[in-house]
């Protein structure tokens, strides 16, 4: 009688939870396979295993892969793929793409160019050239969340603008940055050799701290790659800002109803990836010492960009996405450029196994998340 | 006719008019709601309930009319503005997230965060979270999956409880019981009976069982064809007298329609 009287005061918490079990279960399995499954239920835990298998065949199939020398010609193609796909990320969780990171990857650098020429001071320069890349986003922003354009016919146009204002400014020509320049000076530099003092004259080359910190120093990009998506997924996964960035993708009309300002989120979000991209160009140009406004290569960057971001995980339709994914995507991408000519393949067939890669790469991506699923549902 | 409007009202809605572009949704909607009590909204579907609903939360504008708020002129800029006023909503469609967590839905717009850092407190919405479900005891075995994954009447809990434990003094509950079974129907019908109880919120309910309505109502308002057709305590109505309406004018509007046919002719 006691019992019956006490049961309905407690209807919540009288019931055991349903994972109680299920739980029990899988903690007697061994820890291998504990393991393997913690790694297929992150949503970047495919593409992992995947980028891990394609790393080994590289390494058992090329005697160089394995190399600190391999790893450094590696890097250019992963890290700014992982700041541009970081950015995206942002955008596609909501549903939207941005384009025209390719655009602020050519303009950024071309308005850095230009102010410091005008005697402005670098780190000043940078950051307004960033500042104009923000406001492209929010331009991007304007036009898709509040005047309802499509984000991929909004950004496309802004791409091929801004590409074209790159071309109409700078006439084309590449044009090499002072301040990433490598300067030589000849020093006096005293000897003393056989109890006789003599002095020779050496040349030093210079590189400012400024060019080192900003893409020309050999693990610079590398540093500021793991930073920005170490940032990005921390805001995506524990802020305000990542959950209302899932919630506007998820479902917009039910993200306004609970209160999310959708076009805030929506707007911010492409200000972040448009900055993402104009900062990628000034990293690359500073690298480079020059600033070359290669539109063809800007588009391409821009889609590998994209691809590394799908790659990982993130999904284009929207509500799904992580940063670290991106990272791991652009790695994908990076290992089998670089994989593809140390094999020695020619030239010409690069893009076509890569083009291939990334279609198995996704496949793979898409079957295991398939079966991801399944696994919970049951 | 009904009472009339008391200087006790919460809230009062005078000459409301809403259109959608040909489609008038509301014509003049004069409404009010008095303190503590559990007003039911009733109307056929596509009567304009729902866009009463969402102009008295902020989501949309009317057209014309004023709204008052505790006697206060209320002209609310967003959803974020009418709940700091102390108004919170249950939607048709729950405004849930398919995306995120149980406690990630009933935490939005509201998310602890810590300091300095404001970083999510998921441990504490989690607490929050299954602290609110127990209170209007409904039993969602885990709080951390998505909502996704959870039955409709869960899912509707899930949106009620979210209303409920938030700190509003007029809560808006647009057929609060459309998915449920009848044991979670009950359950929900049980939580505004405590909620009146207590005293301290003011309900709008649309419902669309009628002996729902008598039984959890103080106070019915039927919208038809755009105003207020009614408006009685439910002690003065019944089942009856409210089908009654519905079928005559559903009889009516279809003579109209056939002598307009005929008159085409």
């Amino acid at each position: 009688m006691a019992q019956a009287a006490e049961n309905p005061a407690s209807p919540g918490s009288s019931t055991p939870p349903a994972g109680g079990p299920a739980s029990t279960r899988r903690a007697s399995l061994p820890s291998r396979k504990v393991l393997l499954e913690r790694v297929l239920s992150l949503r970047e835990g495919s593409i992992i295993i995947v980028t891990l298998l394609v790393a080994i065949y590289f390494s058992l199939d090329t005697s160089t892969f394995l190399t600190v020398s391999s790893f450094k010609t590696l890097l250019p193609f992963f890290a700014p793929f992982a700041i541009l796909a970081a950015g995206e990320v942002f955008v596609m969780i909501l549903g939207e793409i941005d384009l025209s990171i390719g655009a602020t990857y050519l303009l950024a650098p071309l308005i850095y160019y230009k102010l410091a020429v005008a005697g402005l001071p670098p780190v000043l320069s940078v950051v307004l050239a960033l500042v104009c890349c923000m406001v492209v986003g929010l331009f991007n922003g304007f036009l898709t969340a509040i005047v309802g354009i499509s984000s991929f016919v909004t950004t496309l146009g802004m791409l091929f603008t801004l590409e074209g204002l790159v071309l109409i400014i700078s006439h084309g020509q590449p044009v090499s940055l002072p301040d990433a320049a490598v300067s030589t000076s000849t020093v006096q530099v005293p000897h003393f050799i056989n109890g006789a003092h003599i002095t020779l004259t050496e040349t030093v080359t210079h590189v400012s701290t400024f060019a080192k910190v900003l893409g020309e120093g050999t693990y610079s990009e590398l540093v500021w790659a793991l930073v920005i998506v170490a940032v990005g997924q921390l805001v995506l996964t524990f802020s305000r800002w990542g959950l209302y960035t899932v919630a506007v993708g998820s479902n917009k009309l039910a993200a306004a109803e609970a209160g999310v300002r959708v076009r805030l989120v929506m707007i911010r979000n492409f200000i972040l990836c448009a900055t993402a991209g104009g900062f990628v160009g000034i990293l690359e140009a500073v690298r480079a010492s020059q600033l070359e406004p290669d539109v063809a290569g800007a588009n391409e960057l821009l889609l590998k960009g994209i691809a590394a971001a799908v790659i990982g995980g993130t999904l284009l339709a929207g509500g799904s996405g992580t940063v670290v994914g991106a990272l791991v995507g652009a790695l994908f991408l990076g290992i089998l450029n670089d994989g593809l000519i140390l094999k020695g393949v020619n030239a010409d067939y690069q893009l076509f196994y890569l083009g291939l890669a990334i279609i198995v790469a996704l496949a793979i991506n898409v079957y295991v998340q398939r079966v991801r699923r399944g696994s919970h549902i049951g | 006719m009904g009472p009339v409007s008391a200087p006790d009202d919460v809230l009062r809605v005078e000459h409301i008019a809403k259109r959608f572009g040909p489609v008038t949704a509301l014509r003049d909607v004069n409404l009010h709601l008095r303190k503590g009590e559990v007003l039911g909204l009733l109307g056929d579907n596509g009567a304009g309930k729902s866009t009463l609903i969402k102009i008295i939360c902020g989501f949309q504008k009317q057209d014309s009319g004023k709204m008052f708020l505790h006697g206060e002129p209320f002209a609310p800029r967003s959803v974020d503005d009418a709940r700091a006023k102390g108004i919170d909503t249950v939607y048709q469609d729950l405004a849930l997230i398919d995306e995120l967590s149980v406690y990630h839905n009933l935490a939005l717009r509201r998310e602890k965060v810590h300091r300095p850092i404001p970083f999510l407190a998921n441990r504490q919405m989690k607490q929050d979270a299954r602290r609110a479900l127990d209170e209007i005891g409904i039993n969602i075995p885990r709080i951390d999956v998505s909502v996704a994954r959870l039955s409709g009447g869960q899912r509707q809990a899930i949106a009620v409880a979210r209303t409920v434990n938030s700190d509003a003094d007029i809560i808006l509950l647009d057929e609060p019981l459309a998915a449920m079974g009848a044991k979670e129907g009950a359950q929900i019908l049980d939580l505004v009976a405590r909620l009146k109880e207590e005293g301290k919120v003011s309900i709008i309910m649309i419902l669309h069982n009628y002996v729902h309505v008598l039984e959890a109502c103080d106070r019915v308002s039927m919208i038809q064809d755009g105003v207020i057709a009614l408006d009685k305590p439910t002690a003065e109505t019944s089942v009856e007298e409210l089908t009654d309406i519905v079928v005559n004018e559903y009889r009516r509007a279809r003579e109209e329609t056939h002598n307009a046919e005929m008159a085409a002719e």
